[in-house]
């Protein structure tokens, strides 16, 4: 479990898709969830950053858990989820500043994920709000942008989630890099997935 | 001005006299309040090597500029003297609603001095203060003389008193406020009660208005948002309050047990906090203005009343190989209601034990004798029997049978839940702390096992100096604003000036908090050097220091404190032998000291 821990948390942090500090992943096993700890450095963990704790029960460990975890406990709650991955990637952050949806414009992207939602909140850190809302788009959606804040993604695996993120990220480069460029897109498929 | 009344209230017992008086500006600069300016009152007015418990000792309630603010946790207050088990400064601050009332009655503070010549209590309100006749009260324990200062003062009232161990003058006594808060270290009670002072009742109702409202108000609107997203004071305390680390420290390997011969607890399951919110938990209580809510509100089959807090669990618990938990909170109840330090009672009842089996004493008593506590606790706080020798504490009560190895003290000052071979931070914490064994003055627990403001190896004593000091800083001005420690695990310095800032209007940066933090350490250390202390004293039990922890996760670690002090004596910019410089208290604006 650590080394799949702490080789996608690598691989998080050296694709640009979380800061030295940002980002958290858990598992869920059964009753149980694995949450890395609060401030750890996703690209260097080491195995004292996984911590244990409940479900929905608190524990002492609580006091070590990520910032997100009552988002992570509520998405494992609401929805088939066994892994999560959060992340900040800088493209999909800042797009998300701009759009209430991303749609993407690449052919991959398109297949991968058809439409990524974009929800605000006044409070984005360790929100109540966010844990309450957020599993409703992620029972639709792989992946979802929390505005100005970053992608919570969800999947069987820890390397699944971290697929939708690694994704999103590209999804969101592509569209940045066509409106730099000033020129008119030929392929307009992804209106459709407007209503995806 | 804002942040402060600039009002102090001086009752001198002896003459019966109260007066106000209105300090420079410039103090409060220096000092902030709290601690700050106790010290540097008990400086200024306590002439050296005064005896603890005599009349020349002064007793300084005070107030912080945050105090009774809409700043979290600011209802808290200090009370500092010279103390009666250290013989060092010694401040005490405590929660409840005691300070935020007196800042609130219009006055940062209280100083008591002299000795009355029966017992007497003080009323203070908006109108002034008086001293009244306390000789029915004396006697009483906290909760009855609570109730009936309150029956006798009407409603709006808030007391803080002593219960009798302060009477008896038993150094390990504590204040009590607000019925179940403490002022719980360093005998305190016993300097009130050796200046027959029963108890300190205050009503206000002021408006604490703060310079730049709206500034205040967004700033704390960023400072609850930390609050709230962090799991520990969002989640941890509030649900489980303080005992939530009794299982996280003891599988780290650094929750001692029976005296300190073990850095783990077999049974710590079952008074973990987990435990305690399911089997005796009645509800949450929090403080004036403490969206945490760590207080807990228990229930035992015979019994009722506030706590255990971890420390709490930890000394009437494994420190004397005590696992029932009803117990321990029945313990930790009388203790409340005696007016004695859970810390200092645990821990010197369990340095008894330890003795008992090694044969330095011929007493009935050995870990495990869960139903000695309370007879123990009663013997304590009245002076009677064998509880009149532990009533000093474990320094003096070991030294007495040759077994001062089985002291875990720092300076007189029992150690608190917290094995130091395993947190080698927090051992230079315990050693060079001012007011000796205290795990509050650098919390060096933030860093080395919850991770604020990041992990940091707690075997390693590499860059633990500088740290440390770091904190004993910052702490000291937290101490000085006044604020729970707790804030400190979700919010940075950063959040402190600038609350500073809002509610006096005067521009505060972190680094100036850090300035005045090292200011009241450093005359802090002045004070115990002109008491005769010096380097000598910044040590740990032998224990600590030479047996190599048996088992768990600290396995083989001792305290490696030598190098750890030589460089923290270096970074702190005072000589080999751990006094300040001149240079460096010139620099702090000390050199008239």
């Amino acid at each position: 479990m650590y080394r799949e821990f702490s080789q996608i948390g690598r691989d998080l942090f050296i694709q640009g898709l979380n800061s030295s500090h940002s980002g958290n992943m858990s598992i869920r096993l059964g009753d149980r969830i694995v949450i890395t700890r609060r401030g750890s450095m996703l690209g260097n963990l080491k195995e004292t950053d996984l911590i244990e704790t409940g479900l929905s029960k608190n524990d002492s460990r609580i006091t070590l858990a990520s910032t997100e975890i009552g988002v992570h406990r509520s998405i494992f709650k609401n929805t088939s989820a066994l892994a999560i991955v959060h992340a900040h990637p800088v493209y999909a952050t800042a797009l998300s500043l701009l759009e209430d949806e991303i749609i993407p414009i690449d052919s991959e992207g398109q297949y991968m994920l058809h439409r990524i939602p974009v929800i605000g909140f006044e409070h984005t850190v360790g929100s109540e709000e966010v844990a309450r809302i957020l599993p409703e788009y992620l029972k639709e959606y792989k992946i979802v942008m929390v505005r100005g804040h970053g992608s919570f993604a969800v999947g069987q695996l820890i390397e699944e989630a971290y697929q939708w993120t690694s994704s999103l990220e590209n999804i969101c480069k592509i569209i940045y890099l066509t409106r730099t460029l000033n020129g008119e897109i030929k392929d307009r498929k992804s209106d459709q997935y407007n209503k995806w | 001005m804002y942040g402060w009344t600039g009002k102090i209230l001086r009752a001198n017992l002896t003459n019966q006299k109260v007066s106000i008086e209105y300090p420079e500006p410039d103090g409060y600069h220096k000092f902030l309040g709290g601690r700050g300016l106790g010290c540097n009152l008990l400086w200024r007015e306590v002439t050296p090597e005064t005896d603890p418990l005599s009349p020349g000792n002064k007793l300084i309630f005070m107030t912080g500029p945050l105090t009774g603010t809409k700043v979290p946790t600011s209802g808290r207050f200090t009370v500092t003297a010279k103390s009666p088990l250290t013989g060092t400064v010694f401040d005490s601050n405590s929660g409840g609603i005691w300070g935020a009332r007196l800042k609130k009655a219009g006055y940062d503070g209280l100083i008591v001095e002299g000795k009355a010549e029966k017992p007497v209590y003080i009323v203070i309100n908006e109108t002034g203060a008086v001293v009244k006749d306390a000789g029915e009260l004396w006697g009483c324990n906290v909760p009855d003389t609570t109730k009936a200062v309150l029956a006798a003062e009407g409603t709006g009232y808030s007391v803080a008193c002593i219960g009798p161990a302060g009477e008896n003058l038993a150094r390990i006594s504590c204040i009590m406020n607000d019925n179940t808060r403490a002022l719980g270290r360093g005998g305190l009670g016993a300097v009130m009660g050796s200046k027959l002072l029963k108890a300190v009742a205050v009503k206000g109702s002021k408006n604490i208005k703060a310079a730049e409202e709206e500034k205040l108000k967004f700033v704390l609107y960023e400072t609850n948002k930390w609050l709230k997203a962090n799991p520990i004071t969002s989640q941890g305390l509030p649900e489980f309050g303080t005992p939530v680390l009794v299982n996280l420290f003891n599988e780290c390997g650094v929750f001692p047990s029976y005296n300190f011969q073990e850095s783990q607890f077999s049974e710590a399951e079952e008074i973990s906090g987990e435990v305690m919110a399911e089997k005796i938990t009645v509800r949450k209580k929090g403080c004036y203005g403490c969206p945490v809510k760590c207080t807990r509100v228990t229930r035992t089959a015979r019994d009722e009343g506030e706590g255990p807090e971890y420390e709490s669990i930890w000394a009437l618990g494994p420190q004397c190989g005590v696992s029932d938990l009803e117990a321990i909170a029945e313990a930790n109840y009388l203790c409340n209601r005696l007016g004695l330090d859970t810390i200092s009672v645990g821990s010197t009842i369990g340095c008894a034990m330890e003795m008992a089996a090694n044969g330095l004493i011929d007493w009935d008593l050995k870990f495990g004798d869960t139903g000695k506590l309370r007879p123990l606790i009663e013997d304590i706080a009245y002076r009677r029997g064998v509880g009149a020798e532990l009533a000093d504490g474990s320094r003096s009560f070991a030294a007495k049978y040759g077994g001062e190895q089985y002291a875990m003290q720092v300076k007189g000052l029992e150690l608190p839940a917290y094995d130091p071979r395993g947190l080698q931070g927090m051992g230079l914490g315990f050693a060079t702390s001012n007011r000796g064994g205290c795990h509050l003055r650098a919390y060096m627990v933030g860093p080395e096992i919850l991770g604020v403001p990041k992990m940091v190896d707690r075997f390693s004593i590499h860059g633990k100096a500088g740290l440390t000091i770091f904190y004993q800083n910052l702490n000291a001005a937290m101490d000085a604003l006044i604020i729970c420690r707790f804030i400190g695990l979700a919010v940075a310095e950063e959040y402190f000036a600038r609350l500073l800032t809002a509610v006096t209007g005067e521009e505060f940066q972190p680094q100036d908090l850090h300035v005045i933090g090292e200011r009241i350490w450093n005359l802090e250390r002045l004070y115990n050097i002109r008491e005769g202390f010096s380097g000598q004293e910044d040590t740990l039990p032998g224990r600590l220091l030479k047996e190599p922890v048996k088992s768990g996760p600290s396995k083989g670690h001792v305290v490696q404190l030598d190098p750890m002090l030589t460089d923290y004596y270096r970074f702190r910019g005072w000589d080999s032998r751990g006094i300040p410089t001149a240079e460096k208290l010139s620099e702090l604006g000390l050199e008239v000291m």
